[in-house]
């Protein structure tokens, strides 16, 4: 495991650090807009004690709302993206920042305050001499709660595609790849700690405030400076090249593979098309939303997910692929106006794999070899495909199986279980890395149990009667990449950390798709 | 001049104040006594507005405190609260010259200001202009509340009873330091204090406060020989003076006051004092003017006045 962490960070640091930047500045903007809502605020209210109760329970009933279900709230009105990412921030980190700034506030002792007024000193004197250094290191300290859950949610944004370190965990999940898990995990909680400390550092002496104001004062104007420069460029470079595509892909490597061949195609296609890649954009529903509301132009989506969870249909899935891409090709045109391009050739459903060894001593190609082995299996499944109708109990329906031996493991431990020899067989996905990477043989689907999924690029209708030239690029791969190339792909960027660019370019060189 | 014309305060049905009147002259010390919850606080802080009366009016100047703007009203009021009331986040020099900062006096003269008044109540000004407030004792701390009151200048300052907290010697030296300033400055002060003792020896003139009402107005003499009420009386009675009557207990308590707060002691006539005879004929032949005692257990300022005071307390107790 630390291996294989170390493994990632020398491999991939300047994108580790990229998102990690994406994390900071996700959650030090959420931050500062909070800021900027809460103290005045909490100032305002201070002597309206009735009107500053509400507001706290107001807060407060906000901050019970988990934030998963505000990003769900915001989406309609706000779409995806890092903006509904900082609203919910913001509306989280609000009530700390201002419950600590009012009691603060609020607690500086009557005979200050009046010693105050009987000076002379106007509001604004008294605020800046009096109640604002008083109530500092609550003010503070509400500052750090706040930025620290800030940071822990913010993993949120990769959600509906705001990027930061949240990618790394849902890839992850998603990839059963916990080392990128724990990055994520780990990284996000270093970033907590040392904002902590640093909070707490500056908040201890005055001299100590003034050291970390400057500091705060000096990247914000890099940070401004670096944005306004950037925000320069694209500027000339729009210009040039009017018309811009955005692709998005779900999280994992294999979308991001396909979304860097669109890109490729589309660009060798008609040089003056520009194509911006969102990869590890968010789920089905996030993407198909984003898609809807032409925040992004095409996503590769899967025949089987296309059925199952997008177009309304009151048939069960069939197992015939063209039969299910042109039920999905039809349901997406009705219902949505979409169009969904000829997928290509590899299905990335579930298959059951095994070892070499096993299958050469019992001669295993197909999954109704099972049968004759049904004692000598030792199985490690996935909870959920060990009990659902489509997982395992169908399976041992359709193909007549009785395994003796089955464990279920979590799905990320599911694969160490059959390296280590603690098993033989274990459910998967047909085009996982780590078919490749334990040298495992996929079992055939012989009697088509599982349902098709097919990869192809999916638009709305009238986006593809304006871009014929990007429908064009795009069929190429109609038909093309096995499940094995697919494999062999995610094996690339999965396990030897190669760049998902390089080993789309390298595959639609050799296949003369270019 | 401040006249205090038919005050009275009332929260809800609960009357704090009722119907009362006094005028306090110019650089006067008017001490309001009384047992505490009586209303004198209130009373006090009427005047620079931090609370308002339920009817009545007061007049600074023959114009009445609501017709000036409250800011320029409070710039002309020092105020000296019951605990010192620092500013915790400011230093000793900052929180000397709050007001002045609040009038945008430039930071040069406000520093100059600052160690202006440290040395005139005996705080050297190296050792305390950067100091926070928690740095310093009690006393100390209750000076430095004492000249902040005083940085601006203003000709009243207002006391809620400054020296509840602090241990009866320095109480007496704080006393001492007010009585000075009072007699080198100049300013009307209006002192409120619970402790009998205490509004004896600081007043020139003495109002009593009970229950809301003001019971009587007058010189420490004459209330202590003519009560108005059988209240006063009591009140005053009530307090029995246990010194003894020898030289240097007398001195080092009650009468004496160390030189050392008073500046230019050096032109003030000297006499040797060998009894409390020798110091009451000094003090009727210099009925008017501080004098310095020479006696054999030390050097004392002594105030004739105070002098005729507690002879005249000792006189009311013993009826």
């Amino acid at each position: 495991m630390i291996k294989s962490l170390w493994n990632i960070i020398l491999t991939e640091h300047d994108q580790i650090l990229s998102t990690t930047l994406v994390h900071i500045k996700i959650s030090l903007i959420s931050l500062f807009i909070a800021m900027a809502i809460a103290v005045p605020l909490a100032f305002i209210l201070k002597n309206h004690k009735k009107l500053a109760g509400f507001t706290l329970q107001l807060a407060g009933i906000v901050q019970t709302i988990p934030s998963l279900a505000i990003l769900g709230l915001l989406l309609p009105f706000v779409g995806i993206g890092t903006v509904p990412a900082i609203i919910a921030l913001v509306l989280y980190a609000i009530m700390p920042i201002f419950q600590n700034t009012y009691s603060g506030l609020v607690n500086i002792p009557e005979n200050l305050q009046e010693a105050a007024d009987a000076f002379g000193l106007s509001k604004w004197k008294k605020f800046q001499r009096l109640e604002l250094p008083l109530a500092m290191p609550m003010i503070l300290s509400g500052i750090r709660i706040a930025l620290v859950m800030i940071i822990g949610t913010a993993t949120l944004a990769a959600l509906i595609g705001g990027g930061g370190l949240g990618t790394y965990i849902y890839v992850g999940i998603n990839s059963n790849n916990n080392t990128e898990v724990l990055l994520g995990a780990i990284l996000s909680a270093v970033l907590a700690l040392f904002f902590s400390w640093f909070l707490n550092f500056i908040s201890k002496n005055k001299t100590r405030t003034k050291i970390g104001l400057g500091i705060i004062a000096i990247c914000l104007l890099i940070w401004g400076a670096s944005s306004a420069y950037h925000a320069m460029q694209p500027q000339v470079a729009e210009k040039a090249e009017p018309q811009e595509i955005i692709i998005a892909g779900k999280m994992g490597s294999e979308p991001d593979i396909l979304i860097n061949m669109y890109k490729e195609l589309i660009e060798k296609n008609d040089p003056d098309t520009k194509v911006v890649l969102k990869p590890n954009f968010g789920g089905t529903t996030f993407l198909f939303r984003a898609l809807e509301s032409d925040k992004i132009d095409i996503y590769p989506e899967f025949t089987g997910t296309v059925l199952q969870t997008l177009v309304k249909t009151n048939q069960k899935t069939g197992s015939d692929p063209k039969q299910v891409y042109l039920e999905a090709k039809n349901g997406l045109k009705n219902q949505y106006k979409m169009t969904y391009l000829q997928p290509m050739q590899y299905q990335n459903g579930y298959a059951l794999a095994t070892t070499k060894k096993f299958a050469n001593k019992y001669h295993l190609s197909k999954m109704s070899d099972l049968k004759r082995v049904n004692k000598q299996v030792k199985a490690a499944f996935d909870p959920d495909f060990n009990n659902l109708k489509d997982g395992y109990p169908g399976l041992k329906q359709a193909y007549k199986l009785n395994f003796k031996n089955i464990k279920t493991t979590e799905s990320s431990i599911r694969y160490r279980a059959i390296a280590n020899g603690d098993a033989n067989v274990v459910d998967g996905y047909t085009t996982d890395a780590e078919i490749k990477k334990y040298h495992l043989v996929m079992l055939e689907d012989d009697k088509h149990f599982f349902p098709p999924y097919q990869g192809s690029a999916l638009m709305k209708s009238s986006f593809a009667q304006r871009n014929p030239k990007v429908v064009r690029a795009l069929n190429k791969l109609a038909g093309k990449i096995t499940t094995q190339q697919m494999q062999e792909m995610n094996y690339l960027v999965n396990v030897k950390h190669d760049k998902p660019a390089k080993v789309a370019h390298n595959f639609l060189v050799e296949h003369g798709l270019l | 001049m401040i006249s205090y014309q038919n005050i009275t305060k009332k929260y809800g049905d609960n009357i704090i104040l009722k119907n009362i009147s006094f005028q306090i002259n110019d650089n006067e010390i008017f001490v309001l006594v009384g047992p505490s919850g009586g209303g004198k606080t209130t009373l006090l802080k009427m005047f620079n507005r931090l609370v308002e009366s339920t009817s009545g009016d007061i007049f600074y100047n023959e114009k009445n405190i609501k017709d000036y703007k409250i800011k320029d009203l409070r710039q002309e009021i020092g105020y000296v609260l019951q605990s010192a009331s620092l500013f915790p986040n400011l230093t000793v020099g900052e929180n000397i010259t709050i007001a002045l900062e609040q009038k945008k006096v430039s930071k040069s003269k406000r520093i100059d200001r600052q160690k202006q008044l440290l040395r005139a109540v005996g705080m050297d000004p190296d050792l305390y202009l950067d100091r926070m407030p928690n740095e310093l004792s009690g006393g100390e701390q209750q000076r430095v509340g004492i000249i902040r009151a005083l940085a601006a200048d203003p000709p009243v300052v207002l006391m809620d009873e400054p020296f509840y907290a602090l241990d009866p010697v320095m109480r007496k030296q704080l006393q001492d330091l007010v009585l000075n300033l009072h007699h080198k400055m100049g300013k009307t002060i209006l002192f409120v204090t619970h402790d009998m003792q205490e509004a004896i020896r600081m007043g020139d003139r003495i109002g009593v406060i009970h229950a809301g009402q003001l019971e009587q107005v007058g010189k420490p003499r004459e209330i202590l020989q003519h009560p108005a009420t059988e209240f006063v009386k009591k009140f005053f009675a009530g307090n029995k003076m246990q010194a003894s009557l020898d030289l240097e207990s007398l001195l080092k308590g009650e009468l004496g006051v160390d030189p050392r707060f008073y500046p230019k002691t050096e032109t003030l006539p000297r006499y040797h004092v060998y009894s409390i005879r020798d110091l009451v004929k000094d003090c009727s032949n210099h009925p008017d003017s501080l004098f310095i005692a020479e006696t054999e257990f030390g050097v004392f300022l002594i105030e004739p006045k105070r002098v005729w005071n507690f002879l005249l307390k000792r006189v009311v107790d013993n009826d």
